[in-house]
């Protein structure tokens, strides 16, 4: 072997073009997600005093947010409400998302595309467009929601939901699984057609029923793909913003019972009203935030992700 | 009497829109037997499986399994099972669960599922694979399985849908002997789908050439492979030298065959008399059939007897299955000629000449001429 003593690669003749062909994603990356990321959780350890020059406090904001009485309730507050936020797009966004990816995927069905296209399109619409659509709909005073439920004689069930601290949150909550249900349907819908034909045909002949295939056929299957449907629901859940703010402003009423992680952070970064912004408190809930989404992320890496077998098809 | 075939076509045809993947097949298969439908792809039998184990109805005609019609009944009504083309173990169960899995859906007991899954696998010979995930499993060990699986409804009839196409070539060939005793011992009819001729021949007692939708021939793979019935039979099942020519003269007990490129070979005439003279026709010669002489040796002048001469080209070395490839002096045509395995040709070289005869009764023709493009499945 006339190669044997000479590694494969010769590392100092390969540098350059390793680097070349790095270097737009590293330096893109690195400027515009690493440099801000660094740099705002660098901020979270200063304040500015009066005349805007920043001082080190070391974690003293962290102690602010998390330990002074009236930071930490509203803190706390947001965060409970982001879970509940989280929790109702995991016990319906993504069941729904599910069941209607399993209808999609029946052999039987008509109009398939149709159907799919139709689910899909409120995705597409502008976040301010299908809040400002849901507020119509909803409002006690001109909205339409009363007399469409009094087609089918619910009218007397219609409350002004969005204006009520009980539910205003769970309110805004099924208008984001309304719009976003489309996307956990599409990738498990994906994930379905990828399961052979074989598969389902020999479970048919063993005597399953449809519904028999399914639990023990393809959700089996597709559960790798619902786990990660599950991660990318609670980042976007816990990044989320615009949807509160276009319908319930950045005081994310009534009484802050609809106000999340990204209202809060708002309201705290560039003010509100009369309250004034604080930059270093800002970055300091935007760290917090980071830190929470973080714990999710490496949860689902390394427990939950490892524990799901992958199947070889 | 119907009740001793465990399996009977009536007619049976089945259109997609305009397109007829099934036409008008008609079969009886005997309880206990092994029996192929072997066919190119696209000829209709994977149509045809499916139509039996219940996942499509045919358009006319009547399918019936051991005397009873199943038109309308849903698969898994239906006694029979299936062994898929790529297995269709289910991968998050383990092995005894996919036993069980049929027999689980039927709502028996615990203690009988137990049973029955723990007599099965060690009827197909791996007892102790139970805890096994179908991953730890090697492919003969999973084609087993799949069989297990399908064996444990007890099946009065089972379809195995090429089966053996995933898996490589030495494993293929020992699985055909596996398949066939397994077979034999367990007594199931078998109905065995393949486009893979040596498949059909060594593992069936009756194989059923399709093409285009129709039924080609049914009967035995000898009657098969030495009295084919039409140019596609010929064809497709083993291997063939083929010529095109036009029906000549008769002379005594043989007809003489006119080659399109020239040259006459002689075939036997009580086998060709409905051939009428001038007819254009397939001639078929297997590569088995033809004797090979040094040049230096002529063949005794046999009655009957076609000789040629022709130059090696390729000498195709593969221990028994050896072959050798001539360009044929007077006409140029490109024949295969099998080896005798007593290695008296061993040192036959590219160029070298040699004498080819072999005897009437070998040839083979048939009207028509095939379109080209079918040859003979691969062994």
């Amino acid at each position: 072997m006339a190669h044997s003593t000479r590694p494969m690669t010769d590392w100092r003749k390969a540098k350059l073009p390793v680097f070349a062909f790095l270097a737009p994603a590293t330096i893109i990356y690195t400027v515009f997600m690493i440099y801000p990321l660094l740099d705002s959780i660098r901020l979270s350890f200063y304040t500015s005093v009066s005349g805007g020059d920043l001082t080190f406090v070391g974690l003293d904001n962290y102690r602010t947010i998390l330990g002074d009485p009236g930071w930490s309730a509203t803190f706390w507050n947001a965060f409970w409400n982001n879970m509940k936020f989280f929790a109702v797009h995991m016990l319906v966004q993504n069941p729904i998302g599910i069941a209607l990816a399993a209808v999609l995927s029946l052999p039987q069905l008509k109009l398939r595309n149709t159907y799919r296209t139709l689910i899909f399109m409120p995705t597409m619409l502008s976040v301010v467009v299908v809040g400002f659509i849901w507020q119509l709909i909803l409002s006690p005073v001109w909205g339409v929601g009363p007399e469409i439920l009094d087609i089918f004689g619910l009218k007397s069930l219609f409350g002004p939901w969005l204006g009520k601290e009980g539910s205003a949150l769970i309110t805004l909550a099924l208008i984001s699984v309304w719009q976003w249900v489309g996307i956990p349907m599409m990738l498990i819908y994906a994930a379905l057609l990828a399961i052979p034909e074989d598969l389902v045909d020999a479970a048919v002949v063993d005597g399953a029923s449809h519904f028999e295939v399914f639990l023990h056929i393809k959700l089996p299957l597709v559960l790798p793909t619902i786990a990660m449907v599950s991660i990318l629901t609670f980042v976007s859940n816990f990044n989320a913003f615009d949807l509160i703010y276009s319908v319930k402003g950045a005081l994310a009423g009534p009484n802050f019972s609809t106000d999340i992680m990204g209202t809060l952070f708002y309201r705290t970064f560039f003010g509100y009203q009369l309250q004034l912004g604080s930059p270093t408190l800002g970055a300091t809930v935007a760290s917090l935030m980071f830190i929470i989404i973080l714990v999710g992320v490496l949860f689902y890496l390394f427990v939950v992700q490892r524990r799901l077998s992958r199947y070889q098809l | 009497m119907a009740d001793q075939f465990d399996l009977e076509c009536r007619n049976v045809g089945k259109n997609f829109d305009r397109f007829v993947a099934v036409d008008n097949v008609s079969l009886t298969i005997p309880k206990g037997s092994f029996f192929s439908i072997l066919g190119p792809s696209g000829c209709g039998k994977t149509t045809l499986l499916r139509m039996l184990a219940g996942f499509q109805e045919p358009t006319s005609g009547d399918i019936l399994i051991k005397g009873k019609s199943v038109l309308g009944v849903p698969p898994n009504r239906r006694p029979v099972n299936m062994v898929f083309q790529h297995l269709a173990l289910f991968p998050m169960m383990n092995v005894a669960d996919n036993v069980a899995y049929g027999l689980r859906r039927r709502g028996v007991d615990k203690a009988t599922i137990n049973r029955k899954v723990a007599e099965t696998l060690a009827r197909v010979g791996l007892p102790d694979s139970g805890p096994k995930q179908i991953s730890q499993l090697s492919g003969g060990q999973k084609q087993r399985i799949a069989i297990a699986r399908c064996l444990v409804l007890e099946p009065a009839v089972l379809l195995l849908d090429e089966p053996l196409g995933a898996l490589d070539l030495k494993l293929r060939e020992h699985m055909k002997v596996e398949l066939k005793q397994l077979q034999h011992e367990i007594g199931t009819t078998f109905v065995y789908i393949t486009h893979d001729q040596s498949e059909a021949l060594v593992m069936s007692d009756q194989v059923a050439v399709m093409n285009a939708g129709k039924f080609e021939q049914v009967g035995t793979p000898q009657d098969l492979y030495y009295n084919p019935q039409t140019a596609f039979v010929a064809s497709f099942v083993g291997e063939s030298n083929r010529w095109r020519g036009t029906v000549g003269e008769t002379t005594g007990d043989y007809v003489a065959i006119n080659l399109d490129k020239g040259g006459v070979i002689l075939a036997d005439k009580a086998a060709h008399a409905s051939l009428p003279t001038g007819q254009d026709v397939e001639i078929f010669v297997r590569p088995e059939a033809i004797a090979i002489g040094r040049s230096d040796a002529a063949p005794d002048p046999v009655p009957g007897n076609n000789s040629l001469t022709g130059t090696v080209e390729n000498v195709l070395f593969n221990g028994a299955a050896s072959s050798v490839q001539i360009r044929e002096t007077a006409t140029g045509h490109e024949m295969s000629v099998a080896l005798p395995q007593t290695g008296a040709f061993a040192n036959l070289r590219a160029g070298d000449v040699i004498n080819l005869a072999w005897h009437a009764s070998q040839t083979r023709c048939f009207a028509g001429v095939l379109p080209s493009g079918i040859e003979g499945g691969q062994s």
